[in-house]
């Protein structure tokens, strides 16, 4: 079995300040992360590597730095890695980057599977796994949250839906996306450390891949942001202080007041 | 015909409310454009009254599949049944709740169909000058919104974020056609095969909840829960958790809220013990009020809350639940 | 030969006085329920507590001055106050008196990055000097661990030590010169913007560590370091405790490298916090971590240092290492070690914290005497802690089902006998967090009568009175 995982470099959402005079993202000092969300993709393909035996690459698309986040993947365990980084990708929209991605698996492969993260943590958009299945004219089930079975031609998984979870039987080859519930993902250890640094990791750019130009990067996405603008959520807190039995009970019948005011509780 | 659709959804036939929220988003589109509102609807056995519902609720077009091959969401059928209608009315604009399902289907979709897909809008508009629809979602953990246009390809496609809007209200006498399809042929393939349906074990949906108690680390430990459960009925709230909640296994991961498990924006949430990471704050500021107790007075949560109280929660909750319990018999 | 000294109460009359130096609005007096908060520190519990008379908020050195005077000619204690977030009772009016909280003091006065030194006044809260040195790719070292709260005048009032000690050492070796209010109201400059004076007593380092007994600092100038650029942590987890304490000293010894830290987690603490956390480590067959950090100007030089440490830890029997170089990764290990703490809190609040210091290499024969200690009284001592620097936080927690009555009468018991085998190690009572009030009745365990009389004529010298902060480190 061969399993490829995409996953994708982000800036630390901790780290993120916003200016408050300029009302825009202050990028000095934020550092890089594996996207949080696709250390449980890379833990799912582990498992499985574990349990069914299979080969597994993980697979980035991002600037030349985000070798990194291939080379922590390799740390945790994984095989095998590339990079997919060219310039003229730069700007690339979902569409545009499931295109890319998509070819990529497709030069990479033949896989039985493709695991994506829910969503990145910064764009957010957790589209990338649908469309990337999509591309490849594979069947998708996304919110994994469970693997249940696996075999050589289907998998059995549970996903998360708003008011339970779906069990349901995927021919291979095919996409998931996982959600946390699929295990904590594993830490790197200082031998994965090692093999990362001694691994060669494939790199990818426009020229390696079967691509339509007009496809690509910011002329080839189909959307296109028009403005970025701070939310107006203007909220002024009213405080009351509890620290001592005395205030406790004023406290809390301020808080009664407001919830009436509020029409949460009736009045 | 480019006009506007809505997916609807629904649940063992019966017509799912995000598709009413929909229908609001679609009717306040409509109104600035002048063009149609439709609404598409795939499932079996799905009731005649739903649909019925659809347009009194703002459609002036339903078109239905129904069919046993779409009894459960699956993402091939569903999406080839899309692609036929995009083939058949060429609309101009695709909405879709941002649910677990709409977020499978519009991508899927919108790659096949080589068109523009924002996910998980919270407003919308027309551009008064192209006629465009401007689509604005929240960036990097809600500390920014974008916004963004899909100009050169169509239809627009977007997914909204559940529970954004109000669902579009009943009006008597509003007229429309049902139109029934019949299913596409490559809709009878699926290389997924649907087993069964686990309902939580809490009968709870939080993103549909209007009210929400939220508990943070400040709980101290899993034996302390039944407190916040009190309070959460007390309220008639349901139960959430921040994620250092969930890591530590007191409650399951459906009731994470936050960056990595799910946003929320009901009409009353209650942050107990939560200090307000910013990755907590991304997924529930915009509620629509309020209320945090928590002992630091820093606490980020205070940011965003529109009522706090500074205080132990063991001291604070006690005579806070005896009060509105008291209250309720008042009611 | 205790002698006792007899102090007035902040009369109606004194509480006008101190609202005219400060101001109105900067005075609290008989509002029991804003004086509250000025009655603790951060020891669990309430038997250190004790309530102030008044709490006065000045702005400057002449402020303080001005009260002194007035303290002195009253007889009335005063203790100054940062944060509050001390382990030892250093802020905790033990006489009453007058609180002076330096909260108001918060300005970042200078940076002098040409000579890589930063002027403060005491109540900056230590993160924030940092926060505001980062752009200048310049960084203070000498922070302890709740950095998000304390004030930089607690931390060298404690002299307080932290995490990267092991590297950087305690706060001492970054303050350069003071400007003092002494306990009579003077106020004094202390050394200066010099890395080398020897022009009179060294009092600068006399004042760093003397716990809000000797005067109020209300200028720090503090010496700067490159900011490092690169970290990297390695969380290496052993089969015993033994493995991983006598590691410790070899760790520099071999490889020539000098973690910034090097913290020593034993069994039960490894456990405790694992569970609380969920955390899926393979921890259960783990008998001691260690996590050490390091540091560097560049990403190329951390992951030398690293490798080579690694290796070596490899060799020597290390079950698993793990590496963190990223905020996220690091955020988890450091999490395991940051709440040991708080996964013992939930066990039983009844506890003592210690903070035994030892030369380096007595750690493993400190540590082993420690758990017979524990295990002959059948009490829990998870012992976690800065290994790299001999200092070792061992909490005595109490088994849930003892009565109160029992922990009372055996808890002396038990730290008779571990402060009697660290004394022999030629060990001390408290590395980091102080004697204060809490400590003070051991301290003829650890230092002599002539060493005592020492302090006490220093404390004499300074303030004949007694007032500043009485009831501290010894008693006169």
């Amino acid at each position: 079995m061969r399993i490829a995982v995409c996953i994708k470099q982000v800036p630390d959402t901790k780290s993120v300040k916003m200016d408050p005079e300029t009302g825009t993202v202050v990028r000095k000092g934020v550092q890089s992360i594996v996207n949080p969300l696709d250390l449980y993709a890379l833990e799912t393909a582990l498992q499985m590597k574990e349990t069914y035996g299979a080969e597994t690459i993980a697979v980035s698309m991002g600037p030349p730095q985000a070798i990194e986040a291939v080379k922590e993947a390799i740390a945790m365990g994984i095989d095998g890695g590339a990079l997919i980084s060219d310039r003229a990708f730069a700007g690339s929209d979902t569409w545009a980057t499931a295109y890319i991605l998509a070819a990529a698996i497709k030069q990479l492969g033949p896989f039985d599977l493709i695991i994506c993260g829910e969503r990145a943590t910064d764009g957010d958009t957790g589209q990338i796994g649908p469309e990337i299945a999509a591309e490849l004219g594979l069947p998708t089930v996304t919110y994994v949250n469970k693997l249940i079975d696996s075999g050589k031609d289907e998998v059995t998984v549970s996903r998360l839906v708003e008011n339970g979870a779906e069990e349901v039987a995927m021919d291979l080859p095919g996409v998931l996306t996982v959600v946390k519930e699929v295990g904590e993902p594993r830490l790197p250890t200082l031998r994965g450390k090692l093999k990362a640094k001694a691994t060669d990791i494939t790199k990818m750019a426009l020229k390696d891949l079967e691509l339509n130009t007009s496809y690509i990067g910011l002329k080839g996405s189909p959307t296109r942001v028009v403005k970025i603008f701070q939310p107006k959520v203007v909220r002024e807190c009213r405080k009351v202080y509890a620290e001592n039995d005395g205030m406790v009970e004023e406290a809390v019948d301020q808080l009664i007041n407001f919830l009436k005011s509020k029409k949460v509780l009736a009045s | 015909m480019n006009d506007i659709w809505i997916v609807a959804e629904q649940h063992q036939g019966k017509v799912a409310s995000i598709s009413f929220e929909l229908l609001t988003r679609g009717l306040a589109l409509a109104a600035k454009s002048g063009q149609k509102l439709c609404a598409m609807l795939f499932g079996h056995n799905i009731e005649d009254a739903g649909l019925q519902e659809l347009i009194d609720r703002g459609a002036d077009m339903v078109t239905v599949i129904d069919s046993p091959e779409l009894k459960d969401f699956l993402v091939e059928p569903y999406s080839q049944c899309i692609l036929e209608i995009l083939q058949k009315y060429k609309p101009q604009i695709v909405l879709a709740g941002a649910t677990t399902s709409g977020r499978t289907l519009l991508p899927y979709v919108a790659m096949t169909a080589h068109t523009g897909l924002t996910a998980d809008c919270t407003e919308l508009d027309i551009e008064p000058e192209t006629g465009l629809l401007l689509q604005t979602r929240p960036a990097i953990g809600g500390n920014l919104m974008a916004t963004i246009k899909c100009p050169d390809f169509r239809p627009q496609m977007a997914t909204i974020r559940p529970r954004s809007t109000p669902q579009a209200p009943h009006k008597k006498g509003r007229t429309g056609t049902i139109d029934h399809l019949t299913l596409p042929e490559k809709a009878k393939f699926s290389r997924i095969r649907f087993k069964r349906f686990v309902p939580e074990e809490e009968e709870f949906n939080l993103q549909d909840a209007e009210r929400i108690v939220v508990v943070g680390r400040g709980i101290k430990k899993a034996e302390n829960l039944p407190l916040i459960r009190e309070l959460a009925d007390a309220l008639g709230a349901a139960v959430g958790a921040t994620r250092e909640v969930i890591d530590r296994g007191w409650l399951s991961y459906p009731h994470q809220i936050g960056l990595s498990g799910k946003t929320v924006t009901p009409k009353f949430y209650f942050a107990v013990g939560i200090s307000g990471a910013i990755q907590h704050l991304a997924g529930m500021q915009t509620s629509e009020t309020i209320v945090a107790v928590n002992s630091d007075p820093e606490a980020q949560i205070f940011q965003v809350a529109d009522f706090g109280i500074v205080g132990n929660l063991f001291e604070v909750l006690p005579p806070l639940i005896e009060k509105i319990k008291r209250g309720e018999k008042a009611w | 030969m205790v002698k006792h000294y007899e102090y007035n109460q902040v009369t109606p009359l004194v509480a006008n006085e101190l609202r005219k130096i400060v101001g109105e609005k900067y005075v609290i007096y008989k509002d029991e329920e804003k004086l509250e908060p000025f009655s603790r520190d951060e020891i669990p519990g309430t038997k250190y507590r004790h309530m102030p008379e008044a709490v006065v908020r000045p702005a400057t050195a002449q402020e303080i001055s001005a009260i002194m005077k007035v303290a002195n000619r009253e007889k009335i204690p005063v203790t100054p106050r940062g944060a509050g977030s001390g382990l030892s009772g250093g802020a905790v009016p033990a006489h009453g008196g007058i609180v002076v909280s330096v909260d108001r003091m918060n300005r970042i006065l200078e940076l002098d990055a040409q000579n890589m030194m930063i002027t403060v006044e005491p109540g900056v809260v230590s993160n924030e000097i940092n926060e505001y040195l980062k752009e200048y790719d310049l960084f203070y070292a000498g922070y302890p661990m709740s950095l998000e709260t304390c004030f930089i005048g607690g931390n060298v009032a404690e002299n307080a030590g932290g995490g990267k000690a092991v590297k950087y050492g305690v706060t001492s070796r970054y303050v350069l010169g003071l400007e003092v209010v002494t306990p009579t109201g003077e106020i004094v400059e202390i050394g200066g913007k010099l890395l080398k004076d020897v022009t009179g007593y060294n009092l600068v380092q006399l004042m760093v560590g003397s716990e809000g007994t000797l005067g109020f600092f209300s200028k720090i100038i503090l010496k700067l370091t490159p900011l490092p650029k690169a970290r990297a942590d390695l969380l290496c987890l052993f089969d015993t405790i033994d493995d991983a304490v006598e590691l410790v000293p070899k760790i520099m010894t071999d490889t020539g490298i000098t973690p910034t830290s090097m913290e020593f987690m034993d069994r039960s603490s490894v456990k405790a916090a694992c569970d609380y956390l969920n955390e899926s480590l393979p921890y259960e067959n783990c008998g001691a971590m260690l996590l050490l950090t390091f540091d560097g100007p560049t990403k190329e030089q951390v992951e030398h240092d690293y490798e080579l440490v690694g290796k070596f830890i490899e060799k020597h029997g290390a079950q698993e290492i793990y590496v963190a170089d990223n905020p996220a990764t690091t955020e988890r290990v450091w999490k395991i070690r940051r709440n040991i703490g708080e996964a013992y809190n939930i066990f039983s609040t009844r506890q003592s914290g210690e903070d035994l210091v030892v030369p380096p290499a007595e750690i493993p024969a400190m540590i082993e005497n420690l758990q017979k200690t524990a295990a002959k009284f059948g009490v829990m001592a998870p012992c976690f802690g800065h290994a790299g620097d001999g200092n070792i936080h061992a909490r005595i927690v109490c088994p849930p089902e003892w009565s109160d009555e029992k922990w009372k009468e055996t808890l002396p018991q038990i730290l008779e006998k571990i402060y009697a085998d660290v004394s022999s190690r030629g060990g001390r009572l408290s590395g980091e967090h102080g004697i204060g009030h809490k400590r003070k009745k051991y301290m003829d365990h650890f230092v002599s009568n002539e060493y005592l009389n020492l302090l006490r004529g220093i404390k004499l010298s300074f303030d004949p009175n007694n007032i500043m902060n009485p009831g501290k480190i010894f008693d006169l």
